[in-house]
Protein backbone atom coordinates (compact mmCIF):
# COMPACT_ATOMS: atom_id res chain seq x y z
CA UNK A 1 0.00 0.00 0.00
CA UNK A 2 1.64 3.34 -0.99
CA UNK A 3 0.20 5.09 2.04
CA UNK A 4 -0.40 3.32 4.91
CA UNK A 5 -3.62 4.17 7.29
CA UNK A 6 -0.92 6.00 9.86
CA UNK A 7 0.32 8.02 7.43
CA UNK A 8 -2.96 9.19 5.94
CA UNK A 9 -4.11 9.79 9.56
CA UNK A 10 -1.43 12.25 9.99
CA UNK A 11 -1.69 13.52 6.75
CA UNK A 12 -5.55 14.16 6.71
CA UNK A 13 -4.77 15.96 10.38
CA UNK A 14 -2.10 18.20 8.65
CA UNK A 15 -4.05 18.79 5.57
CA UNK A 16 -7.26 20.43 7.60
CA UNK A 17 -5.15 22.57 9.70
CA UNK A 18 -2.54 23.95 7.37
CA UNK A 19 -4.68 24.52 4.34
CA UNK A 20 -6.71 27.22 6.02
CA UNK A 21 -4.39 28.28 8.87
CA UNK A 22 -1.72 30.94 6.50
CA UNK A 23 0.90 28.20 6.58
CA UNK A 24 0.74 26.45 3.03
CA UNK A 25 -0.81 23.19 3.13
CA UNK A 26 1.26 21.96 0.05
CA UNK A 27 4.41 23.23 1.63
CA UNK A 28 3.54 20.99 4.44
CA UNK A 29 2.76 17.88 2.72
CA UNK A 30 6.07 18.20 0.75
CA UNK A 31 8.47 18.93 3.81
CA UNK A 32 6.94 16.88 6.06
CA UNK A 33 7.15 13.34 4.46
CA UNK A 34 11.09 14.27 3.69
CA UNK A 35 11.22 15.24 7.10
CA UNK A 36 10.04 12.20 8.66
CA UNK A 37 12.23 9.70 6.03
CA UNK A 38 8.41 8.87 4.44
CA UNK A 39 8.83 7.66 0.40
CA UNK A 40 5.49 10.22 -0.73
CA UNK A 41 6.84 12.48 -3.28
CA UNK A 42 3.51 15.13 -4.16
CA UNK A 43 4.02 13.78 -7.47
CA UNK A 44 3.13 10.50 -6.96
CA UNK A 45 0.18 9.53 -9.09
CA UNK A 46 -1.02 8.06 -5.84
CA UNK A 47 -0.23 10.91 -3.60
CA UNK A 48 -2.31 13.81 -5.74
CA UNK A 49 -4.95 11.06 -5.75
CA UNK A 50 -4.27 11.20 -1.81
CA UNK A 51 -4.64 14.82 -1.74
CA UNK A 52 -7.89 14.96 -3.86
CA UNK A 53 -10.08 13.38 -1.38
CA UNK A 54 -8.51 15.25 1.82
CA UNK A 55 -9.05 18.49 -0.68
CA UNK A 56 -12.94 17.46 -1.17
CA UNK A 57 -13.23 17.13 2.15
CA UNK A 58 -11.93 20.33 3.29
CA UNK A 59 -14.44 22.10 0.66
CA UNK A 60 -17.27 20.34 1.88
CA UNK A 61 -16.52 21.61 5.32
CA UNK A 62 -15.60 25.12 4.41
CA UNK A 63 -19.43 25.04 2.68
CA UNK A 64 -21.00 23.32 5.16
CA UNK A 65 -19.71 26.05 7.41
CA UNK A 66 -20.43 29.32 5.49
CA UNK A 67 -23.88 27.38 4.24
CA UNK A 68 -26.00 29.88 5.09
CA UNK A 69 -23.68 32.74 3.82
CA UNK A 70 -23.31 30.71 0.74
CA UNK A 71 -27.52 30.56 -0.13
CA UNK A 72 -27.51 34.21 0.21
CA UNK A 73 -25.08 34.95 -1.98
CA UNK A 74 -26.02 32.59 -4.65
CA UNK A 75 -29.88 33.90 -4.12
CA UNK A 76 -28.07 37.40 -4.46
CA UNK A 77 -26.56 36.36 -7.90
CA UNK A 78 -29.47 34.75 -9.26
CA UNK A 79 -31.44 38.41 -8.40
CA UNK A 80 -29.08 40.16 -9.69
CA UNK A 81 -28.75 38.15 -13.03
CA UNK A 82 -32.47 38.61 -12.87
CA UNK A 83 -32.72 42.23 -12.50
CA UNK A 84 -29.44 42.87 -14.78
CA UNK A 85 -27.68 44.96 -12.16
CA UNK A 86 -26.53 44.71 -8.83
CA UNK A 87 -29.10 47.01 -6.97
CA UNK A 88 -27.14 49.66 -4.73
CA UNK A 89 -27.32 48.04 -0.94
CA UNK A 90 -27.61 44.53 -2.45
CA UNK A 91 -24.42 42.94 -0.09
CA UNK A 92 -25.38 39.47 -1.21
CA UNK A 93 -25.12 39.77 -4.49
CA UNK A 94 -21.88 42.29 -5.00
CA UNK A 95 -20.42 39.78 -2.46
CA UNK A 96 -21.11 37.24 -4.60
CA UNK A 97 -19.97 39.00 -8.17
CA UNK A 98 -16.81 39.74 -5.94
CA UNK A 99 -16.23 36.28 -5.26
CA UNK A 100 -16.75 35.11 -9.08
CA UNK A 101 -14.61 38.17 -10.26
CA UNK A 102 -11.85 37.11 -7.50
CA UNK A 103 -12.56 33.26 -9.06
CA UNK A 104 -11.87 33.48 -12.72
CA UNK A 105 -8.38 34.49 -12.44
CA UNK A 106 -7.32 32.04 -10.09
CA UNK A 107 -8.84 29.55 -11.54
CA UNK A 108 -7.58 30.07 -15.39
CA UNK A 109 -4.38 30.75 -13.88
CA UNK A 110 -4.54 27.26 -11.55
CA UNK A 111 -5.58 24.96 -14.65
CA UNK A 112 -3.04 26.21 -16.93
CA UNK A 113 0.11 26.80 -14.47
CA UNK A 114 -0.96 24.00 -12.42
CA UNK A 115 1.23 20.90 -13.55
CA UNK A 116 4.16 23.27 -14.58
CA UNK A 117 4.50 24.63 -11.33
CA UNK A 118 4.31 21.66 -8.95
CA UNK A 119 7.12 19.90 -11.22
CA UNK A 120 9.69 23.26 -11.25
CA UNK A 121 9.20 23.54 -7.72
CA UNK A 122 8.43 19.64 -6.26
CA UNK A 123 11.19 19.55 -3.99
CA UNK A 124 11.22 20.05 0.12
CA UNK A 125 14.06 22.30 -0.42
CA UNK A 126 12.42 24.15 -2.28
CA UNK A 127 8.96 23.92 -0.45
CA UNK A 128 10.99 25.43 2.70
CA UNK A 129 12.72 28.22 1.56
CA UNK A 130 9.12 29.40 -0.29
CA UNK A 131 7.51 28.69 3.29
CA UNK A 132 10.39 31.29 4.43
CA UNK A 133 8.75 33.78 1.85
CA UNK A 134 5.81 32.98 2.41
CA UNK A 135 6.06 34.19 5.78
CA UNK A 136 7.74 37.15 4.46
CA UNK A 137 4.60 38.59 2.58
CA UNK A 138 2.43 37.77 5.87
CA UNK A 139 4.88 40.32 7.61
CA UNK A 140 4.19 42.47 4.81
CA UNK A 141 0.95 42.61 4.46
CA UNK A 142 1.00 43.33 7.93
CA UNK A 143 3.57 46.23 7.84
CA UNK A 144 1.65 47.52 4.36
CA UNK A 145 -2.18 47.00 5.65
CA UNK A 146 -4.64 50.01 5.11
CA UNK A 147 -6.61 49.86 7.85
CA UNK A 148 -5.72 49.96 11.94
CA UNK A 149 -6.21 46.42 12.97
CA UNK A 150 -9.09 47.20 15.40
CA UNK A 151 -12.36 45.50 15.93
CA UNK A 152 -15.38 46.03 14.00
CA UNK A 153 -19.15 46.34 13.93
CA UNK A 154 -21.78 45.57 12.03
CA UNK A 155 -22.34 43.51 8.81
CA UNK A 156 -19.05 42.25 7.41
CA UNK A 157 -20.28 41.37 4.07
CA UNK A 158 -21.54 45.01 3.37
CA UNK A 159 -17.62 45.84 4.73
CA UNK A 160 -16.35 43.82 1.90
CA UNK A 161 -18.49 44.85 -0.91
CA UNK A 162 -17.71 48.62 0.36
CA UNK A 163 -14.18 48.40 0.55
CA UNK A 164 -13.02 45.85 -1.94
CA UNK A 165 -13.13 47.04 -5.86
CA UNK A 166 -13.68 44.69 -8.77
CA UNK A 167 -10.28 45.37 -9.57
CA UNK A 168 -8.89 44.41 -5.92
CA UNK A 169 -11.20 41.06 -6.03
CA UNK A 170 -9.42 40.25 -9.34
CA UNK A 171 -5.94 41.06 -8.32
CA UNK A 172 -6.67 39.03 -4.46
CA UNK A 173 -7.80 36.39 -6.66
CA UNK A 174 -4.99 35.77 -9.18
CA UNK A 175 -2.60 35.86 -6.29
CA UNK A 176 -4.09 32.66 -5.14
CA UNK A 177 -2.34 31.13 -7.58
CA UNK A 178 0.50 31.55 -5.85
CA UNK A 179 -0.41 28.39 -3.48
CA UNK A 180 0.36 26.48 -6.73
CA UNK A 181 3.59 26.61 -5.79
CA UNK A 182 4.80 24.70 -2.32
CA UNK A 183 5.27 26.87 0.29
CA UNK A 184 3.07 29.53 -0.37
CA UNK A 185 -0.44 29.02 1.46
CA UNK A 186 -2.90 30.28 -0.66
CA UNK A 187 -5.14 31.63 2.57
CA UNK A 188 -2.08 33.90 3.25
CA UNK A 189 -1.69 35.35 0.50
CA UNK A 190 -5.67 36.01 -0.13
CA UNK A 191 -5.64 37.06 3.39
CA UNK A 192 -2.80 39.11 2.81
CA UNK A 193 -4.02 40.96 -0.52
CA UNK A 194 -7.72 41.65 1.78
CA UNK A 195 -5.72 43.52 4.32
CA UNK A 196 -3.71 45.74 1.19
CA UNK A 197 -6.91 46.53 -0.22
CA UNK A 198 -8.36 48.24 3.11
CA UNK A 199 -10.11 44.80 4.84
CA UNK A 200 -10.17 43.79 8.80
CA UNK A 201 -8.32 40.83 9.84
CA UNK A 202 -11.69 39.18 10.31
CA UNK A 203 -13.17 40.61 7.18
CA UNK A 204 -9.95 39.35 5.05
CA UNK A 205 -10.10 35.78 6.82
CA UNK A 206 -13.84 35.42 6.07
CA UNK A 207 -13.39 36.74 2.29
CA UNK A 208 -10.12 34.36 1.89
CA UNK A 209 -12.25 31.21 3.03
CA UNK A 210 -15.06 32.35 0.99
CA UNK A 211 -12.68 32.62 -2.00
CA UNK A 212 -11.02 29.63 -1.52
CA UNK A 213 -14.80 27.01 -1.43
CA UNK A 214 -14.79 27.05 -5.45
CA UNK A 215 -11.58 27.07 -5.74
CA UNK A 216 -10.67 23.92 -3.94
CA UNK A 217 -13.85 22.02 -4.73
CA UNK A 218 -13.48 22.55 -8.47
CA UNK A 219 -10.01 21.69 -8.14
CA UNK A 220 -10.76 18.62 -5.97
CA UNK A 221 -13.50 18.13 -8.26
CA UNK A 222 -11.78 18.22 -11.84
CA UNK A 223 -9.45 15.66 -10.36
CA UNK A 224 -12.12 13.09 -8.87
CA UNK A 225 -12.28 10.07 -11.27
CA UNK A 226 -8.00 9.45 -10.97
CA UNK A 227 -9.59 8.98 -7.20
CA UNK A 228 -12.24 6.43 -8.51
CA UNK A 229 -10.39 5.35 -11.87
CA UNK A 230 -7.32 2.64 -11.42
CA UNK A 231 -5.18 5.27 -10.22
CA UNK A 232 -6.99 5.19 -7.08
CA UNK A 233 -6.27 1.23 -6.24
CA UNK A 234 -5.29 0.89 -3.03
CA UNK A 235 -5.34 4.36 -1.84
CA UNK A 236 -9.08 4.54 -1.47
CA UNK A 237 -9.31 3.57 2.05
CA UNK A 238 -6.53 5.27 3.28
CA UNK A 239 -7.61 8.78 1.16
CA UNK A 240 -11.21 8.14 3.22
CA UNK A 241 -9.71 8.05 5.94
CA UNK A 242 -7.17 11.05 5.39
CA UNK A 243 -10.47 12.86 4.20
CA UNK A 244 -12.21 12.25 7.50
CA UNK A 245 -9.17 13.23 9.67
CA UNK A 246 -8.99 16.71 7.01
CA UNK A 247 -12.61 17.48 7.57
CA UNK A 248 -12.65 17.43 11.01
CA UNK A 249 -9.34 19.21 11.30
CA UNK A 250 -10.63 21.74 8.57
CA UNK A 251 -14.14 22.10 10.56
CA UNK A 252 -12.19 22.87 13.79
CA UNK A 253 -9.44 25.37 12.01
CA UNK A 254 -12.31 27.83 10.15
CA UNK A 255 -13.96 27.88 13.86
CA UNK A 256 -10.75 28.96 15.68
CA UNK A 257 -9.78 31.33 12.87
CA UNK A 258 -12.72 33.07 12.59
CA UNK A 259 -12.79 34.14 16.06
CA UNK A 260 -8.97 34.53 16.19
CA UNK A 261 -9.03 37.32 13.48
CA UNK A 262 -11.62 39.09 15.38
CA UNK A 263 -8.98 40.23 17.34
CA UNK A 264 -5.53 39.07 16.34
CA UNK A 265 -3.11 39.48 13.65
CA UNK A 266 -1.03 37.33 10.87
CA UNK A 267 1.69 38.02 12.84
CA UNK A 268 2.15 34.73 14.54
CA UNK A 269 1.81 32.83 11.47
CA UNK A 270 4.56 34.74 9.53
CA UNK A 271 6.94 33.99 12.58
CA UNK A 272 6.41 30.57 12.26
CA UNK A 273 6.05 30.08 8.21
CA UNK A 274 9.72 31.73 8.80
CA UNK A 275 11.04 29.97 11.54
CA UNK A 276 9.62 26.40 10.01
CA UNK A 277 11.55 27.33 6.72
CA UNK A 278 14.34 28.32 8.12
CA UNK A 279 14.46 25.18 10.45
CA UNK A 280 13.21 22.53 7.35
CA UNK A 281 15.98 24.69 4.93
CA UNK A 282 18.86 23.71 7.37
CA UNK A 283 17.70 20.11 8.36
CA UNK A 284 17.71 19.41 5.06
CA UNK A 285 21.16 21.35 4.10
CA UNK A 286 22.99 18.99 7.14
CA UNK B 1 -23.94 55.25 -25.13
CA UNK B 2 -22.44 53.83 -28.31
CA UNK B 3 -19.33 52.84 -26.92
CA UNK B 4 -21.18 50.48 -24.61
CA UNK B 5 -22.99 49.02 -27.24
CA UNK B 6 -20.22 48.40 -29.28
CA UNK B 7 -18.71 46.79 -25.73
CA UNK B 8 -21.60 44.74 -25.50
CA UNK B 9 -20.94 43.38 -28.85
CA UNK B 10 -17.43 42.72 -28.18
CA UNK B 11 -17.74 40.89 -25.56
CA UNK B 12 -20.56 38.68 -27.05
CA UNK B 13 -18.09 38.00 -30.40
CA UNK B 14 -15.26 37.49 -27.79
CA UNK B 15 -17.89 35.24 -25.44
CA UNK B 16 -18.87 33.21 -28.57
CA UNK B 17 -15.09 32.88 -30.06
CA UNK B 18 -13.67 31.68 -26.53
CA UNK B 19 -16.47 28.70 -26.50
CA UNK B 20 -15.37 27.69 -30.04
CA UNK B 21 -11.94 27.58 -28.97
CA UNK B 22 -13.13 25.66 -25.64
CA UNK B 23 -14.56 23.35 -27.84
CA UNK B 24 -11.32 22.67 -30.13
CA UNK B 25 -9.08 22.05 -26.82
CA UNK B 26 -11.71 19.19 -26.03
CA UNK B 27 -12.38 17.72 -29.80
CA UNK B 28 -9.02 17.68 -30.88
CA UNK B 29 -5.15 16.68 -29.60
CA UNK B 30 -2.25 18.84 -28.94
CA UNK B 31 -0.92 18.29 -32.20
CA UNK B 32 -4.01 19.04 -33.89
CA UNK B 33 -4.23 22.46 -32.27
CA UNK B 34 -3.89 25.76 -34.40
CA UNK B 35 0.10 26.09 -33.97
CA UNK B 36 -0.70 29.78 -32.14
CA UNK B 37 -2.93 27.99 -29.61
CA UNK B 38 -1.40 27.75 -26.08
CA UNK B 39 -1.17 23.85 -25.49
CA UNK B 40 0.04 22.82 -29.46
CA UNK B 41 2.33 20.15 -29.52
CA UNK B 42 3.58 17.80 -32.45
CA UNK B 43 2.93 14.46 -32.08
CA UNK B 44 0.81 14.44 -29.29
CA UNK B 45 -2.29 12.62 -28.53
CA UNK B 46 -2.86 14.72 -25.16
CA UNK B 47 -6.39 16.44 -25.06
CA UNK B 48 -5.72 19.81 -23.04
CA UNK B 49 -9.08 19.67 -21.02
CA UNK B 50 -8.15 22.49 -18.87
CA UNK B 51 -7.34 24.70 -20.98
CA UNK B 52 -10.75 24.17 -22.72
CA UNK B 53 -12.19 24.76 -18.87
CA UNK B 54 -10.29 27.93 -18.78
CA UNK B 55 -11.53 29.55 -22.05
CA UNK B 56 -14.96 28.15 -21.29
CA UNK B 57 -15.00 30.26 -18.03
CA UNK B 58 -13.67 33.43 -20.11
CA UNK B 59 -16.19 32.95 -22.33
CA UNK B 60 -18.90 32.73 -19.79
CA UNK B 61 -17.34 35.84 -18.34
CA UNK B 62 -18.14 37.60 -21.39
CA UNK B 63 -21.50 36.39 -21.78
CA UNK B 64 -22.34 37.68 -18.51
CA UNK B 65 -20.38 41.54 -18.71
CA UNK B 66 -22.73 41.53 -21.93
CA UNK B 67 -26.05 40.61 -20.02
CA UNK B 68 -25.28 43.36 -17.48
CA UNK B 69 -24.00 46.15 -19.40
CA UNK B 70 -26.66 45.58 -21.73
CA UNK B 71 -29.26 45.73 -19.03
CA UNK B 72 -30.13 47.14 -15.61
CA UNK B 73 -31.85 50.93 -15.07
CA UNK B 74 -30.65 52.97 -17.85
CA UNK B 75 -32.36 49.84 -20.00
CA UNK B 76 -35.12 49.68 -18.52
CA UNK B 77 -35.73 53.53 -18.70
CA UNK B 78 -34.97 53.59 -22.18
CA UNK B 79 -37.84 51.03 -22.93
CA UNK B 80 -40.26 52.94 -20.70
Amino acid sequence: MPISYGQAIVLGLLQGVSELFPVSSLGHSVILPRLLGWHIHQNDSFFITFLVATHLATAIVLFGFFWRDWVRILRGIGRSLREREIAPGDTDAKLGWLLVVGTIPAGILGLLLQDKLRSVFASAQYAALFLIVNGLVLFGAEALRRRAPEPERGDPDERIGRRVSWRDASGVGAVQALALIPGFSRSGVTMGGGLLVGLSNEDAARFAFLLATPIIGAAAALKLPELFGPQGNGVRGPALVGAICAAVTAYLSVRFLMRFFETNRLTPFAIYCVAAGVAASVYFLL
Amino acid sequence: MARGRQLVWLALVLGIVLIVVAIVYWAEPAKSLPSFFPGHQAGSNHHHVKHGIAALLLGLACFVYAWFRSGGPRQRGAAV
